[in-house]
Protein backbone atom coordinates (compact mmCIF):
# COMPACT_ATOMS: atom_id res chain seq x y z
CA UNK A 1 0.00 0.00 0.00
CA UNK A 2 1.41 3.42 -0.87
CA UNK A 3 0.21 6.96 -0.92
CA UNK A 4 -1.29 7.88 -4.73
CA UNK A 5 1.24 11.33 -5.35
CA UNK A 6 -0.90 14.18 -3.85
CA UNK A 7 -2.42 16.35 -6.24
CA UNK A 8 -5.87 18.54 -5.24
CA UNK A 9 -8.81 16.63 -5.97
CA UNK A 10 -11.52 18.22 -4.06
CA UNK A 11 -10.03 21.64 -2.51
CA UNK A 12 -10.46 21.86 0.94
CA UNK A 13 -13.81 24.12 1.47
CA UNK A 14 -13.83 26.41 4.52
CA UNK A 15 -17.37 25.92 5.07
CA UNK A 16 -16.94 22.11 6.12
CA UNK A 17 -15.67 20.02 8.87
CA UNK A 18 -15.13 17.91 6.31
CA UNK A 19 -12.63 16.96 3.31
CA UNK A 20 -11.11 14.62 1.38
CA UNK A 21 -7.46 13.53 3.13
CA UNK A 22 -6.06 11.01 0.67
CA UNK A 23 -6.90 7.94 -2.07
CA UNK A 24 -5.41 4.94 -1.18
CA UNK A 25 -3.85 2.24 -3.79
CA UNK A 26 -4.47 -1.03 -2.92
CA UNK A 27 -7.54 -3.38 -2.08
CA UNK A 28 -9.88 -3.35 0.56
CA UNK A 29 -10.45 -6.50 2.94
CA UNK A 30 -13.46 -6.80 1.16
CA UNK A 31 -12.66 -7.08 -2.38
CA UNK A 32 -13.74 -10.12 -4.27
CA UNK A 33 -15.17 -11.34 -1.02
CA UNK A 34 -18.43 -10.33 -1.52
CA UNK A 35 -21.39 -12.85 -1.00
CA UNK A 36 -21.06 -13.90 -4.51
CA UNK A 37 -18.34 -16.28 -3.93
CA UNK A 38 -20.18 -17.79 -0.61
CA UNK A 39 -23.90 -20.23 -0.56
CA UNK A 40 -26.04 -20.63 2.89
CA UNK A 41 -25.20 -23.74 4.09
CA UNK A 42 -28.69 -24.49 4.09
CA UNK A 43 -30.01 -26.02 1.70
CA UNK A 44 -26.86 -26.44 -0.93
CA UNK A 45 -24.46 -27.87 1.87
CA UNK A 46 -26.63 -30.13 3.86
CA UNK A 47 -29.23 -31.43 1.73
CA UNK A 48 -25.54 -32.44 -0.73
CA UNK A 49 -24.48 -34.21 2.54
CA UNK A 50 -27.51 -35.76 3.11
CA UNK A 51 -27.92 -37.56 -0.48
CA UNK A 52 -24.22 -38.52 -0.53
CA UNK A 53 -25.28 -40.52 2.84
CA UNK A 54 -28.19 -41.84 0.66
CA UNK A 55 -25.77 -42.88 -1.79
CA UNK A 56 -23.49 -44.29 0.20
CA UNK A 57 -26.20 -46.39 2.23
CA UNK A 58 -27.81 -47.94 -0.99
CA UNK A 59 -23.87 -48.79 -2.05
CA UNK A 60 -22.76 -50.37 1.23
CA UNK A 61 -26.61 -52.36 1.35
CA UNK A 62 -26.33 -53.13 -2.21
CA UNK A 63 -22.96 -54.95 -1.96
CA UNK A 64 -24.04 -56.82 1.08
CA UNK A 65 -27.26 -58.12 -0.60
CA UNK A 66 -24.50 -59.44 -3.45
CA UNK A 67 -21.82 -60.89 -1.68
CA UNK A 68 -21.73 -62.76 1.26
CA UNK A 69 -18.64 -61.67 3.56
CA UNK A 70 -15.88 -65.02 3.80
CA UNK A 71 -16.13 -67.81 6.51
CA UNK A 72 -14.19 -70.29 6.99
CA UNK A 73 -13.51 -73.28 9.12
CA UNK A 74 -13.27 -72.79 12.87
CA UNK A 75 -9.80 -71.93 13.85
CA UNK A 76 -7.39 -74.36 14.31
CA UNK A 77 -4.37 -73.58 15.79
CA UNK A 78 -2.78 -76.66 15.04
CA UNK A 79 -3.41 -76.76 11.43
CA UNK A 80 -2.47 -73.41 9.67
CA UNK A 81 -3.49 -72.32 6.53
CA UNK A 82 -1.09 -71.85 3.23
CA UNK A 83 -0.54 -69.19 2.62
CA UNK A 84 -1.05 -67.71 6.13
CA UNK A 85 -2.08 -63.91 4.42
CA UNK A 86 -2.43 -60.71 6.58
CA UNK A 87 -5.68 -58.43 5.70
CA UNK A 88 -5.24 -57.13 2.29
CA UNK A 89 -4.25 -53.57 3.75
CA UNK A 90 -1.10 -55.46 5.45
CA UNK A 91 -0.25 -57.85 2.47
CA UNK A 92 1.95 -55.04 1.32
CA UNK A 93 4.01 -55.13 4.14
CA UNK A 94 3.51 -59.12 4.48
CA UNK A 95 4.99 -58.97 1.21
CA UNK A 96 7.98 -56.90 1.79
CA UNK A 97 8.57 -59.07 4.77
CA UNK A 98 8.88 -61.98 2.68
CA UNK A 99 12.66 -60.29 1.34
CA UNK A 100 13.43 -58.97 4.97
CA UNK A 101 11.86 -59.43 8.49
CA UNK A 102 13.37 -56.53 9.91
CA UNK A 103 13.46 -53.92 6.69
CA UNK A 104 10.35 -55.01 5.48
CA UNK A 105 8.20 -55.47 8.99
CA UNK A 106 9.52 -52.50 11.02
CA UNK A 107 11.92 -50.02 9.06
CA UNK A 108 9.23 -49.86 6.24
CA UNK A 109 6.53 -49.29 7.91
CA UNK A 110 7.99 -46.63 10.29
CA UNK A 111 8.99 -45.07 7.82
CA UNK A 112 5.99 -44.81 6.34
CA UNK A 113 4.53 -43.28 9.22
CA UNK A 114 6.64 -41.11 10.30
CA UNK A 115 6.68 -39.24 6.92
CA UNK A 116 3.21 -38.57 6.91
CA UNK A 117 2.86 -37.66 10.57
CA UNK A 118 5.54 -35.20 9.39
CA UNK A 119 5.24 -34.02 6.31
CA UNK A 120 3.33 -30.72 6.70
CA UNK A 121 6.48 -29.86 8.74
CA UNK A 122 8.96 -30.65 6.47
CA UNK A 123 7.27 -29.29 3.07
CA UNK A 124 6.82 -26.04 3.79
CA UNK A 125 6.18 -24.64 0.29
CA UNK A 126 2.78 -22.71 0.56
CA UNK A 127 2.19 -22.86 -3.18
CA UNK A 128 -0.39 -25.11 -4.66
CA UNK A 129 -2.99 -25.34 -2.54
CA UNK A 130 -6.57 -25.73 -3.45
CA UNK A 131 -5.72 -27.19 -6.98
CA UNK A 132 -5.17 -30.55 -8.23
CA UNK A 133 -2.15 -31.59 -9.15
CA UNK A 134 -1.04 -28.16 -9.27
CA UNK A 135 2.29 -27.38 -11.53
CA UNK A 136 3.96 -25.77 -8.66
CA UNK A 137 4.41 -29.02 -6.78
CA UNK A 138 5.80 -31.63 -9.58
CA UNK A 139 8.39 -33.05 -6.99
CA UNK A 140 5.89 -33.54 -4.09
CA UNK A 141 3.32 -35.29 -6.81
CA UNK A 142 5.34 -37.82 -8.37
CA UNK A 143 7.34 -38.80 -5.10
CA UNK A 144 3.34 -39.62 -3.15
CA UNK A 145 2.28 -41.42 -6.65
CA UNK A 146 5.70 -43.28 -6.52
CA UNK A 147 4.54 -44.25 -3.09
CA UNK A 148 0.91 -44.84 -4.11
CA UNK A 149 1.37 -46.94 -6.79
CA UNK A 150 4.20 -49.03 -4.88
CA UNK A 151 1.89 -49.93 -1.81
CA UNK A 152 -1.05 -51.00 -4.62
CA UNK A 153 1.93 -53.19 -6.34
CA UNK A 154 3.23 -54.95 -3.29
CA UNK A 155 -1.01 -55.30 -1.99
CA UNK A 156 -1.45 -56.90 -5.53
CA UNK A 157 1.34 -59.01 -5.67
CA UNK A 158 0.83 -60.53 -2.04
CA UNK A 159 -2.74 -60.57 -2.38
CA UNK A 160 -3.24 -62.35 -5.75
CA UNK A 161 -0.27 -63.67 -6.86
CA UNK A 162 1.02 -65.39 -3.76
CA UNK A 163 0.29 -68.97 -3.28
CA UNK A 164 1.39 -71.81 -0.69
CA UNK A 165 4.75 -71.30 0.61
CA UNK A 166 4.54 -67.49 -0.27
CA UNK A 167 5.75 -69.08 -3.49
CA UNK A 168 5.18 -66.73 -6.66
CA UNK A 169 2.05 -68.47 -8.39
CA UNK A 170 0.27 -66.49 -11.70
CA UNK A 171 -3.69 -67.03 -11.69
CA UNK A 172 -3.47 -67.48 -14.98
CA UNK A 173 -1.43 -70.89 -15.40
CA UNK B 1 -48.35 -16.64 21.60
CA UNK B 2 -51.79 -14.90 22.15
CA UNK B 3 -53.31 -13.36 25.43
CA UNK B 4 -51.53 -15.47 27.82
CA UNK B 5 -53.98 -17.90 29.22
CA UNK B 6 -53.02 -20.12 32.03
CA UNK B 7 -56.32 -22.39 32.35
CA UNK B 8 -55.64 -26.30 31.90
CA UNK B 9 -58.34 -26.39 29.02
CA UNK B 10 -56.06 -24.37 27.16
CA UNK B 11 -52.85 -25.66 27.66
CA UNK B 12 -54.43 -28.88 26.59
CA UNK B 13 -55.77 -27.21 23.56
CA UNK B 14 -52.51 -25.81 22.27
CA UNK B 15 -50.34 -28.79 24.01
CA UNK B 16 -48.71 -29.88 19.91
CA UNK B 17 -48.32 -26.25 19.56
CA UNK B 18 -46.40 -25.25 22.47
CA UNK B 19 -44.39 -28.92 22.11
CA UNK B 20 -43.64 -27.89 19.00
CA UNK B 21 -42.00 -24.97 19.70
CA UNK B 22 -40.43 -25.79 22.57
CA UNK B 23 -38.32 -28.31 20.45
CA UNK B 24 -38.09 -26.39 17.63
CA UNK B 25 -36.08 -22.71 18.06
CA UNK B 26 -37.75 -20.02 17.17
CA UNK B 27 -36.39 -18.50 13.96
CA UNK B 28 -37.23 -15.15 13.22
CA UNK B 29 -35.72 -12.63 10.68
CA UNK B 30 -35.22 -12.65 6.66
CA UNK B 31 -35.44 -15.30 4.67
CA UNK B 32 -31.35 -15.43 4.81
CA UNK B 33 -31.28 -15.41 8.51
CA UNK B 34 -34.07 -17.85 9.15
CA UNK B 35 -31.42 -20.63 6.11
CA UNK B 36 -28.80 -19.22 8.78
CA UNK B 37 -30.73 -19.86 11.66
CA UNK B 38 -31.61 -23.63 10.77
CA UNK B 39 -27.67 -24.42 10.27
CA UNK B 40 -26.77 -22.79 13.56
CA UNK B 41 -29.74 -23.68 15.49
CA UNK B 42 -29.52 -27.29 15.41
CA UNK B 43 -27.12 -29.32 17.16
CA UNK B 44 -26.21 -31.61 14.82
CA UNK B 45 -26.16 -29.52 12.29
CA UNK B 46 -24.12 -26.35 13.69
CA UNK B 47 -20.44 -27.37 13.46
CA UNK B 48 -21.51 -26.14 9.43
CA UNK B 49 -21.07 -22.58 8.70
CA UNK B 50 -24.17 -20.15 8.28
CA UNK B 51 -22.43 -19.79 4.38
CA UNK B 52 -19.94 -21.89 2.64
CA UNK B 53 -17.09 -21.25 -0.14
CA UNK B 54 -18.64 -22.65 -3.77
CA UNK B 55 -15.27 -24.46 -3.87
CA UNK B 56 -16.37 -26.62 -0.80
CA UNK B 57 -19.06 -27.31 -3.12
CA UNK B 58 -17.84 -28.96 -5.97
CA UNK B 59 -17.47 -32.67 -5.79
CA UNK B 60 -14.79 -33.07 -8.20
CA UNK B 61 -12.65 -31.26 -5.78
CA UNK B 62 -13.16 -33.26 -2.52
CA UNK B 63 -14.77 -36.55 -4.71
CA UNK B 64 -16.57 -36.81 -0.71
CA UNK B 65 -14.37 -38.92 0.23
CA UNK B 66 -13.96 -37.19 3.78
CA UNK B 67 -18.09 -37.55 4.28
CA UNK B 68 -17.91 -41.15 3.22
CA UNK B 69 -15.39 -42.36 5.53
CA UNK B 70 -17.16 -40.80 8.49
CA UNK B 71 -20.47 -42.36 6.84
CA UNK B 72 -19.26 -46.03 6.99
CA UNK B 73 -17.94 -44.98 9.87
CA UNK B 74 -20.98 -44.09 11.18
CA UNK B 75 -22.74 -47.40 9.75
CA UNK B 76 -19.86 -49.29 11.12
CA UNK B 77 -21.21 -47.74 14.46
CA UNK B 78 -24.95 -49.20 14.35
CA UNK B 79 -24.53 -52.22 12.68
CA UNK B 80 -21.61 -53.17 15.06
CA UNK B 81 -23.82 -52.02 18.08
CA UNK B 82 -26.78 -54.92 16.77
CA UNK B 83 -23.68 -57.11 16.08
CA UNK B 84 -23.12 -56.97 19.62
CA UNK B 85 -26.05 -58.19 20.67
CA UNK B 86 -25.43 -62.17 18.84
CA UNK B 87 -21.84 -62.20 19.41
CA UNK B 88 -19.85 -63.56 22.61
CA UNK B 89 -15.67 -62.73 22.84
CA UNK B 90 -14.98 -66.89 23.56
CA UNK B 91 -12.97 -69.06 21.83
CA UNK B 92 -15.83 -71.72 22.35
CA UNK B 93 -18.69 -69.47 21.07
CA UNK B 94 -17.18 -67.14 18.82
CA UNK B 95 -17.49 -69.10 15.69
CA UNK B 96 -21.15 -70.49 16.37
CA UNK B 97 -22.40 -67.12 17.15
CA UNK B 98 -21.03 -66.92 13.07
CA UNK B 99 -22.93 -69.02 12.06
CA UNK B 100 -26.15 -68.01 13.83
CA UNK B 101 -25.80 -65.02 12.53
CA UNK B 102 -25.60 -66.81 9.04
CA UNK B 103 -28.85 -69.54 9.56
CA UNK B 104 -30.55 -68.24 12.63
CA UNK B 105 -30.77 -64.48 13.51
CA UNK B 106 -33.05 -62.62 10.56
CA UNK B 107 -31.27 -60.71 8.48
CA UNK B 108 -28.13 -61.78 10.53
CA UNK B 109 -25.96 -62.51 7.03
CA UNK B 110 -27.00 -58.87 5.67
CA UNK B 111 -26.35 -57.33 9.37
CA UNK B 112 -22.67 -58.96 8.97
CA UNK B 113 -21.98 -58.38 5.14
CA UNK B 114 -23.08 -54.82 5.88
CA UNK B 115 -20.42 -54.70 8.84
CA UNK B 116 -17.51 -56.39 6.61
CA UNK B 117 -18.14 -54.75 3.78
CA UNK B 118 -18.12 -51.51 5.39
CA UNK B 119 -14.83 -51.61 7.32
CA UNK B 120 -12.96 -52.89 3.92
CA UNK B 121 -14.79 -49.51 2.07
CA UNK B 122 -13.52 -47.27 5.12
CA UNK B 123 -9.87 -48.31 5.03
CA UNK B 124 -10.05 -47.78 1.00
CA UNK B 125 -12.28 -44.46 1.86
CA UNK B 126 -9.86 -42.98 4.78
CA UNK B 127 -6.60 -43.68 2.40
CA UNK B 128 -8.45 -42.49 -0.66
CA UNK B 129 -9.13 -39.17 1.34
CA UNK B 130 -5.57 -39.07 2.51
CA UNK B 131 -4.10 -39.18 -1.53
CA UNK B 132 -6.77 -35.96 -2.28
CA UNK B 133 -5.67 -33.88 0.61
CA UNK B 134 -2.23 -34.39 -0.10
CA UNK B 135 -2.71 -33.78 -4.28
CA UNK B 136 -4.86 -30.52 -3.88
CA UNK B 137 -1.97 -29.56 -1.36
CA UNK B 138 -4.60 -28.80 1.87
CA UNK B 139 -1.97 -30.38 4.47
CA UNK B 140 -0.01 -26.93 4.12
CA UNK B 141 -0.51 -24.05 6.97
CA UNK B 142 -2.77 -23.55 8.57
CA UNK B 143 -4.04 -27.07 8.34
CA UNK B 144 -0.39 -28.80 9.30
CA UNK B 145 -2.02 -30.84 12.77
CA UNK B 146 -5.28 -31.55 11.01
CA UNK B 147 -3.25 -33.42 8.79
CA UNK B 148 -1.48 -35.25 11.79
CA UNK B 149 -4.81 -35.54 13.65
CA UNK B 150 -5.87 -37.12 9.84
CA UNK B 151 -3.15 -39.38 9.88
CA UNK B 152 -3.89 -40.55 13.68
CA UNK B 153 -7.33 -41.30 12.36
CA UNK B 154 -5.83 -43.39 9.28
CA UNK B 155 -3.86 -45.29 11.91
CA UNK B 156 -7.20 -45.97 14.02
CA UNK B 157 -9.04 -47.04 11.29
CA UNK B 158 -6.39 -49.95 10.69
CA UNK B 159 -6.46 -50.57 14.12
CA UNK B 160 -9.95 -50.96 14.02
CA UNK B 161 -9.90 -52.80 11.06
CA UNK B 162 -7.45 -55.09 12.14
CA UNK B 163 -8.89 -56.10 15.44
CA UNK B 164 -12.28 -56.71 14.69
CA UNK B 165 -10.79 -58.73 11.57
CA UNK B 166 -10.43 -62.02 14.45
CA UNK B 167 -13.06 -61.66 16.31
CA UNK B 168 -15.23 -64.49 13.91
CA UNK B 169 -12.40 -66.88 15.46
CA UNK B 170 -12.00 -68.63 11.88
CA UNK B 171 -9.10 -69.69 9.91
CA UNK B 172 -8.99 -66.79 8.29
CA UNK B 173 -9.06 -64.73 11.05
CA UNK B 174 -6.59 -66.71 13.10
CA UNK B 175 -4.14 -66.98 11.16
CA UNK B 176 -4.28 -63.12 9.20
CA UNK B 177 -3.86 -62.34 13.33
CA UNK B 178 -0.76 -64.65 13.69
CA UNK B 179 0.68 -63.52 10.64
CA UNK B 180 0.25 -59.52 11.76
CA UNK B 181 0.76 -59.86 15.61
CA UNK B 182 4.19 -61.95 14.06
CA UNK B 183 5.47 -59.08 11.89
CA UNK B 184 5.06 -56.31 15.12
CA UNK B 185 7.44 -59.08 16.86
CA UNK B 186 10.66 -58.58 14.24
CA UNK B 187 10.81 -54.92 16.04
CA UNK B 188 14.14 -55.40 17.71
CA UNK B 189 14.54 -55.47 21.32
CA UNK B 190 10.70 -55.26 22.38
CA UNK B 191 9.31 -56.82 19.32
CA UNK B 192 7.70 -60.07 21.44
CA UNK B 193 7.02 -58.00 24.19
CA UNK B 194 5.15 -55.84 21.87
CA UNK B 195 3.37 -59.01 20.97
CA UNK B 196 2.51 -60.28 24.06
CA UNK B 197 1.12 -57.32 25.19
CA UNK B 198 -1.03 -57.36 22.09
CA UNK B 199 -2.30 -60.81 22.41
CA UNK B 200 -2.12 -61.34 25.70
CA UNK B 201 -0.25 -64.37 25.57
CA UNK B 202 2.95 -65.89 23.39
CA UNK B 203 0.16 -67.27 20.46
CA UNK B 204 -3.74 -65.97 19.35
CA UNK B 205 -6.03 -67.73 21.63
CA UNK B 206 -8.75 -66.77 24.35
CA UNK B 207 -6.75 -63.90 25.90
CA UNK B 208 -6.08 -62.36 22.41
CA UNK B 209 -9.52 -62.87 21.82
CA UNK B 210 -10.90 -60.89 24.64
CA UNK B 211 -8.25 -58.36 24.21
CA UNK B 212 -9.04 -57.36 20.32
CA UNK B 213 -12.64 -57.39 21.15
CA UNK B 214 -12.44 -54.89 24.03
CA UNK B 215 -10.02 -53.02 22.08
CA UNK B 216 -12.58 -52.94 18.49
CA UNK B 217 -15.89 -52.68 20.84
CA UNK B 218 -14.82 -49.74 22.89
CA UNK B 219 -11.42 -48.27 23.32
CA UNK B 220 -10.55 -47.43 19.57
CA UNK B 221 -14.35 -46.42 18.92
CA UNK B 222 -13.59 -43.95 21.40
CA UNK B 223 -10.30 -42.68 20.66
CA UNK B 224 -11.67 -42.56 17.06
CA UNK B 225 -14.98 -40.35 17.58
CA UNK B 226 -12.68 -37.77 19.94
CA UNK B 227 -9.94 -37.37 17.03
CA UNK B 228 -13.05 -36.82 14.80
CA UNK B 229 -14.19 -34.35 16.85
CA UNK B 230 -10.87 -32.51 16.42
CA UNK B 231 -10.80 -33.18 13.42
CA UNK B 232 -13.75 -31.85 12.26
CA UNK B 233 -13.42 -28.75 14.39
CA UNK B 234 -9.96 -28.00 13.03
CA UNK B 235 -11.40 -28.03 9.53
CA UNK B 236 -13.91 -24.97 11.08
CA UNK B 237 -10.86 -23.03 13.15
CA UNK B 238 -8.36 -23.55 10.09
CA UNK B 239 -11.17 -21.30 7.88
CA UNK B 240 -13.25 -23.96 6.19
CA UNK B 241 -12.08 -26.53 3.32
CA UNK B 242 -8.76 -25.59 1.61
CA UNK B 243 -9.48 -23.30 -1.32
CA UNK B 244 -7.24 -21.79 -3.98
CA UNK B 245 -6.15 -18.33 -2.57
CA UNK B 246 -8.26 -15.53 -3.38
CA UNK B 247 -7.20 -13.61 -6.25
Amino acid sequence: MHLVKKEEIFPRDPNKTYSLMAIVDGDSLQVDKDPGDTVSSWPHLVLRELLLFLVVGIAVVGVSLLFNAPLEEPANALHSTNPAKAPWYFVGIQELVSYSAFLGGIVAPAAIVLSLLFLPYLDRNPAGVGVWFAKERRVATTIFTVFVVSMGILIVIGQFLRGPNWTLNLPWK
Amino acid sequence: MSATVYTIRDSIKNLPKNIRSSVVRPVEGTPEQARAAAVFGNVFLHIHPARVHENSLRFGYTLGLGLISFYLFLILAISGTLLMFYYTPSTQLAYHNMKDLEYVVSFGVILRNIHRWSAHAMVAAVFLHMCRVFYTGSYKAPREFNWVVGVSLLLMTLFLSFTGYLLPWDQLAFWAITVGSNIAAYAPWIGEKIRFVMLGGNEVGQMALIRFYVLHVALLPVVALVLMGVHFWRIRKDGGLSRPADR
